[in-house]
Parts: C-alpha cells; sequence; structure tokens
C-alpha cells in the first residue's frame, strides 16, 4: 500500500538570532504533507518540526558597543553549518533576527547584505521590538501554554538590552510592549561600573541617584535601579504606568486589552532564574547587572502575584521562535513565476472589499496611488505586495473583471515592469493568476493565498517547493486583528 | 443480482410481514419503570365542598400581561465555555453544541435540519435550466433513463447513453480531443445551476493557458460516474473530466464533484478514476477549483495515467 501514503516533503530551517548579548543558531527541519483528505483540493501543512542542532551560545561578536562584527557572525555561522553538518544550500527558510539594542537599521543592512550569500538562501529578517516579543513568546511556550489553557499570557523576554513582552490569549495575540530592562544596561569591569547605557543614565537623573563609571560595583544606586525595574515592569505589566516609568519605556505603552493572568519571562535573564541549560554552554561571566536583576524580579512583591510558569526555554526562546515560528506555507493552489522567487522585504499594502465590488473598483486606483506614494516615496521602483482582502463570493466575470483592474493600476507603478506580487486572503490565487496570465499580462506574476499578512507587515516569499507551494516569513510590525 | 430475484425476495418479505401482522401479537414484558411507587408518598385528604360547587382551573400557563418574552443578550464577558464552544462550532459545519429540549432538538434546530433535508430532496428532482446550457454552449443528450424514479432505482442505465444520444454525439463533438469535457445534473440539478458555469469557464481558461487542446463540451441528462467510459469509447479522448452533481447532503445540497480519469474506456477499473469533491460556496470556491484542474489535467496528460496509477508514477 506504499503508493497510498501521502507524501512527505522536508525543509530545513535556520534561525539565528543575534542580541545585544549573545548569538545562537537553530537548525530544525520541517516536514510538509498535504492534510486535506484523497479527493480534495491539496493542503499542503507543516506536520511536524524536529529540532536538528543547537549551537552554544556566543557572545555577540561587536565592533563598538552598537556595531555588530559582520566577518566574526559569519565566521560563528560558517563554524555552526559545519558543526551541524548542513550546506548553506540546504537552508530553504528560516529568519536572522536582530534583537536588542544592536537592532539597528545600519547593522541589519550590513548583515542582510553579507548573509544572504554566506548562510544560505533564506529570508532574512530585522525584528522591531514588538515582532521579538511575539517571536519570544512562541519560542518560550508562553504563547502554547495560552493556546492550551485559554488564560491570558505574558511572556517576558529580557536580554542584554531590551524587555520585549508579548501578550497572548488563546492563539490571539493582545498587544506588546517594549522595555529599557536588560542585563547590560550597567556593565562592570574589575569590581567597577565600566558603562551605564542612556536610559538608565535617564533614570539615574530622575531619581536623583548619583551612580557613576567608575563607582564600585557594590553601589547602593544599583539596586535601587534593579528594584526600580522590577517594580516598573510589574505596573506595566498590570497596565498601571506612571510617569516615572517613561524613562525605561521604548516605543508605545502597554497596548493589551484584558488583565494579564500568568506570566513567563524568558531570555537570558531567564535562564538566570531557572539555570535551565548545561552549566558549561553559561559559563561566560557576563560582569553586568543581570544576576542582581533576576533576583530583583523574583523578589518584587508586585509581580510575585501573577502566577509564574517556568518557560520551555530560557535564554534560547527567540533563536527558536526565529527558527521554527516564523515560515508560514501558502495554500497549495497558487501562480507563481518560479524565475522571480526568492523575493525579500517587500512592504504589503492592504485593499480590502468589504464595502462590496464596485465600491472598491471607485477607490481602488486612488489607494494603490497612495501605496506607491508611500512605499516607493523616492520613485526608485521599490515594489510591493498588493494584499486583497475581504472578497465577497466571486464569479468567474468578477474574477475577471478583478484581473483588469489590477493589471491596470500596476502600471501606475514608478517600474512597471516588476512582477505583480499579490496575496489573496480568501482562495482564489491560482484562477487570479490564470486569469492575469489569459489576459496576457506583461509582468511575471507571483499570486498566492491563504497567508496571514496585514498592512503594513513585510514580507519575503521563499522558492516554490516541490508540493508546489512557497514558504513565506511575515514580519508583522503591526497586530493581527486575529 | 437479477431482477426476477429481487422480486421474489421482496414478495416474501412483504408476505411474511403480513403474515405476522395477523398473528395474535404476543407481549414481550418490557420494563421501562418500575411499577413499584417510589419516594415518600403522602396522602392528601379530600376537601368536600358543597355539591354543585364550580371550580375554574387554570388551563394554560398564562403569561404576566405586558410583559414581553426576554431575551439572553450575551454578556459581553462571555465565560471561557461559551468561547470554547464558539471555537468548535466554527471548526465545522456540523451540527454541535445546538443544546436540547428534553431528550429532543430544539425547535429551530428541528426546523434548520427539515429545511436542510427539503433542500437535499429538492437538489435531486430539480432541474437544470436551459439558459444555463445555453450560455455555456452546451448541446444536451440523455442517458437511457426515462425519469427521476428510474434514475434512482437503476444506476446502471444512468451509465449508459441513449441511442439518440450516441449518435448526437458522434456526429456532433470532436473525435479524440486531448480533453473532453462532460457537464451532468446526476443527483443535484442545484450543484450545476451555482457552480457549474464558474468551474467550467475557468477550467476552459486554464487549459487554454496550457495550449491544451479541447473537445466539445456537452451535457448529459441524468447521467452517472462511470457514463465517461462509455464516451471515452465512443469519441476516443486522452482525458475525460465529468462535472456532476454530488448526492447532496445536509450540509450542503450543491455540492459539486469532478470526476477525471485518463482514457476512460468500457471495462477501465475505479482505482483509475479520481475525483475532485466539495466543490461549492462553502468547500472550494468553484472558480479556484476550475485553475486547479486544469493543472490536475496537465498533469494526467504529462504522465499518461490518473487515480492510483498516477499516484505511482508520480513516484
Amino acid at each position: 500500500m506504499a503508493g497510498f501514503q501521502s507524501k512527505q516533503e522536508t525543509i530545513i530551517s535556520a534561525g539565528i538570532d543575534i542580541g545585544t548579548s549573545t548569538t545562537k543558531i537553530i537548525i530544525s527541519r520541517f516536514s510538509l504533507m498535504n492534510t486535506a483528505g484523497s479527493t480534495h483540493v491539496p493542503r499542503i501543512e507543516i506536520v511536524d518540526k524536529d529540532i536538528l542542532y543547537r549551537s552554544p551560545i556566543f557572545r555577540t561578536p561587536l565592533k563598538d558597543t552598537l556595531t555588530i562584527d559582520t566577518a566574526g557572525v559569519e565566521a560563528i555561522i560558517r563554524s555552526e553549518y559545519e558543526a551541524a553538518g548542513v550546506q548553506s544550500a540546504d537552508i530553504e527558510t528560516g529568519a536572522v533576527i536582530i534583537t536588542g539594542e544592536t537592532a539597528t537599521k545600519q547593522n541589519a543592512r550590513e548583515m542582510v547584505h553579507h548573509l544572504s550569500g554566506e548562510a544560505g538562501d533564506f529570508l532574512v529578517a530585522t525584528a522591531g521590538p514588538d515582532l521579538e516579543g511575539i517571536i519570544a513568546a512562541k519560542g518560550s511556550g508562553a504563547y502554547a501554554y495560552s493556546v492550551q489553557t485559554g488564560k491570558v499570557t505574558a511572556n517576558i523576554d529580557i536580554g542584554g538590552g531590551t524587555a520585549n513582552i508579548a501578550v497572548f490569549k488563546r492563539e490571539k495575540l493582545l498587544g506588546t510592549c517594549t522595555m529599557h530592562i536588560g542585563g547590560r544596561l550597567i556593565e562592570f569591569s574589575e569590581g567597577a561600573v565600566q558603562s551605564i547605557s542612556a536610559p538608565v543614565r535617564a533614570l539615574l537623573h530622575q531619581q536623583g541617584w548619583t551612580l557613576k563609571t567608575g563607582d564600585a560595583a557594590a553601589h547602593p544606586d544599583i539596586e535601587n535601579v534593579t528594584s526600580f525595574m522590577a517594580e516598573s515592569l510589574a505596573r506595566i505589566l498590570a497596565k498601571k504606568a506612571s510617569p516615572a516609568d517613561a524613562p525605561l519605556l521604548l516605543g508605545h505603552e502597554p497596548n493589551w486589552d484584558g488583565v494579564v493572568e500568568v506570566i513567563m519571562f524568558s531570555g537570558g535573564i531567564s535562564e538566570c532564574m531557572y539555570a535551565q541549560e548545561a552549566p558549561a554552554v553559561t559559563d561566560i561571566s557576563y560582569s553586568d547587572i543581570g544576576i542582581k536583576l533576576a533576583d530583583a524580579l523574583q523578589e518584587n512583591k508586585a509581580l510575585t502575584d501573577w502566577a509564574w510558569i517556568e518557560p520551555d526555554e530560557t535564554v534560547r526562546a527567540t533563536v527558536l521562535g526565529a527558527g521554527t515560528q516564523t515560515t508560514e506555507i501558502s495554500g497549495a493552489t497558487i501562480q507563481v513565476a518560479s524565475g522571480e522567487l526568492p523575493v525579500k522585504n517587500v512592504p504589503v499594502y492592504k485593499f480590502s472589499f468589504k464595502e462590496g465590488l464596485e465600491e472598491g473598483y471607485s477607490r481602488f486606483e486612488q489607494s494603490v496611488k497612495e501605496a506607491i506614494d508611500i512605499y516607493d516615496s523616492f520613485q526608485e521602483g521599490q515594489n510591493f505586495v498588493l494584499y486583497v482582502a475581504d472578497l465577497p463570493y466571486m464569479g468567474f466575470k468578477d474574477i475577471q473583471r478583478l484581473a483588469q483592474e489590477i493589471t491596470s493600476v500596476m502600471e501606475l507603478r514608478h517600474d512597471p515592469d516588476q512582477p505583480m506580487i499579490l496575496v489573496v486572503q480568501t482562495d482564489h490565487a491560482k484562477v487570479l493568476g490564470q486569469t492575469l496570465h489569459a489576459m496576457a499580462a506583461r509582468q511575471s506574476i507571483i499570486c498566492i493565498d491563504q497567508i496571514n499578512v496585514d498592512h503594513g507587515d513585510y514580507m519575503d516569499i521563499g522558492r516554490a517547493l516541490q508540493s508546489e507551494v512557497v514558504p513565506v516569513v511575515v514580519k508583522t510590525l503591526t497586530f493581527h486583528s486575529s | 443480482m437479477d431482477e426476477q430475484l429481487i422480486q421474489t425476495i421482496t414478495k416474501l418479505v412483504v408476505e411474511k410481514l403480513q403474515t405476522s401482522e395477523n398473528e395474535t401479537k404476543q407481549e414481550v414484558p418490557v420494563t421501562l419503570y418500575s411499577r413499584e411507587a417510589k419516594g415518600v408518598l403522602t396522602e392528601t385528604s379530600e376537601e368536600h365542598k358543597a355539591a354543585g360547587e364550580v371550580t375554574f382551573h387554570q388551563t394554560a400557563d398564562q403569561k404576566p400581561p405586558g410583559k414581553k418574552r426576554q431575551r439572553l443578550e450575551p454578556s459581553p464577558e462571555r465565560t471561557q465555555e461559551e468561547e470554547l464552544v464558539t471555537d468548535l462550532q466554527a471548526k465545522t459545519p456540523a451540527r454541535i453544541a445546538v443544546g436540547r429540549a428534553g431528550s429532543r432538538p430544539k425547535t429551530n434546530t428541528w426546523l434548520q435540519f427539515r429545511l436542510d433535508h427539503a433542500a437535499a430532496v429538492d437538489a435531486v428532482y430539480g432541474e437544470v435550466p436551459d439558459e444555463l446550457m445555453n450560455k455555456l454552449d452546451l448541446f444536451q443528450v440523455s442517458t437511457r433513463v426515462k425519469d427521476k424514479e428510474e434514475y434512482i432505482r437503476r444506476p446502471d442505465l444512468g451509465r449508459k447513453l441513449s441511442d439518440e444520444g450516441k449518435e448526437l454525439i458522434k456526429k456532433r463533438c470532436q473525435s479524440s480531443p486531448a480533453v473532453q469535457i462532460v457537464v451532468s445534473n446526476g443527483l443535484s440539478a442545484k450543484a450545476i445551476e451555482e457552480n457549474a458555469e464558474d468551474v467550467y469557464l475557468s477550467l476552459v481558461q486554464s487549459l487554454n493557458n496550457g495550449k491544451v487542446e479541447t473537445g466539445t463540451s456537452f451535457y448529459v441528462d441524468k447521467g452517472r460516474v462511470a457514463l465517461m467510459d462509455e464516451i471515452g469509447e465512443i469519441l476516443q479522448p486522452d482525458v475525460v473530466i465529468l462535472l456532476i452533481g454530488e448526492r447532496p447532503g445536509l450540509v450542503s445540497a450543491e455540492s459539486l464533484s469532478a470526476y477525471l480519469c485518463y482514457k476512460p474506456r468500457i471495462g477501465t477499473i475505479e482505482a483509475d478514476r479520481m475525483v475532485v469533491s466539495n466543490i461549492h460556496k462553502g468547500g472550494i470556491p468553484p472558480v479556484e477549483a476550475g485553475a486547479y484542474l486544469g493543472t490536475l489535467i496537465q498533469k494526467i496528460l504529462k504522465y499518461e495515467a490518473s487515480g492510483v496509477s498516477l499516484v505511482k508514477r508520480e513516484g
């Protein structure tokens, strides 16, 4: 009966997390299978994820406090691929995530430029703080815990530079928040304070504390700072931020509805709490406030009021999330011009037909013009993904009309010869792609469906796999409604 | 089984039933409930009243006047159980967690069930409007079936074309095309009415894109799936695709299936047929199904096999 078994296809995914203090790599293997019945149109899903290799935890090679030594990172990646027994050509998906304070545009650009050739044909993501929190929550087990129990769960991933909070209730992301709380914000050298980061300096100034570089590592203000961080975190989680918390807040205030029921800590600071890793792996002396911060969090009264759940992964939560949770698989009936793939870092413009087709068409051209102005403001020909959402029930004639409208608005682009990249929310990608083809659209067409994206997301679309689907990494900058 | 035998058996069964009815029925003791009184029994003494006194009883529950039946507004804070139920319901079109009234379904559930059942019956007995055939430029032939009753009773007759039908397709259809498209109402005329146009147009476009030659499409009234064998024999196409109404169910009465077969001929085994089912509004969208079927046909042509043989050849 061997002929009747569904075929499995596997792809290798790499996750690389380059943080403020540490860098780690994870290699995993996804199994893809057709999960639809034999009489149905195929539906390809990731049915299994095996972790093939976990790297040791490396110090992030830095040129100065904020600039990543790209060559150093490359050397690490190369040696780890060798240790894992994979070739860069084997890697078909995954993400490099630059997190924390090193997540600057300049570092990201350098890294994207260098790694695309060296690390394999995969999808490079520079996460914003919100996405970091989400990825960590998926890697730590907080997301799975919330799905399982239905409890409002906050994952707090604290590394060297930032604390990324993501709050989930079942599958739904309720909100995020990022704070300047991390182990490396004050560093010591030979028993004395060597450096104090800008947000902490602002905090010291605000509180009238006098700590400065050169002071003894046992200075009482250090404990003041760590306890203040713990208190501040407790206030943020309870959504009772006070003006005093402003220096520690990075970006927006907490934006979730509902009350956090359960908290989970991941990241390097969490490792100081739970010590899950074998000692050999973490036996790096950090000489910063990490351990003191972990103690302060554990002793804080307000925080102990929540139920604490131990994470599945501490320091590796983000890399695990990056390696195993960022890839989505498109619908099985799609139309892609294989020569144009992969495409990387394309912004998504959402156009909704919620008000009906006619109403939609009347605004279509104007909206797409706006999209072009936003994403291609320098008229360099930056392409974008047109995400067609909320289509009503479509007959064949409706599809033809839609294809016509799309062909004409695509001509408005500054470089209209670029491929048309379309994502359809509903299961219509193949027919739309074929209709565009039948109309002899001169551009090549990448038309996929059943991917969860939203306005303002960035997308990477990988090469088509054997099962005729494409892996997609969506970099969420805003929140999904569902 | 031949018809003679069926008739003999039916007669036997009916006779048996009739004689058993005439026999005096022996009562089998069934204890549904205990005949003994249970619990605390208190005897109330009857009140003696003047003879002839008339008392009024309320025979129906009266609602207090002016008070409308209160509807349960969904509270803003839903309980976890309610959320779970909604989550589960969203995952299936089956009638789950619909509640009950005593041992019976609630009135609304019951009415919905009756409605869906009626729609299923209508789908079987309905007719495909002529306009649709004209619009798609399909001519019509019939099978050896005389009427719907016979169609249901005699699947074998639905698998053969009428003599006029055979003549007509021989005359009007292109011989040995790469792909022969056939449409038939099958067990749901509604399925054809709702979906055939979108599937057909999208399929034709997809085949044209792939530069696959299609023959002269036609419509068969009251056809069965294996009809494609005879059509294959007469017209000698490489692939036959039959768009046919599925047996209606209670979830959808308008679901369409596409049966495909590489070189179907008389004697083709079922394992060489393949099907893409569940084509309707609530399943795979008809337009997308057509596009997918087009590429599937190209695959069949490439591997020169369908069904299980195709799976084997693909490796």
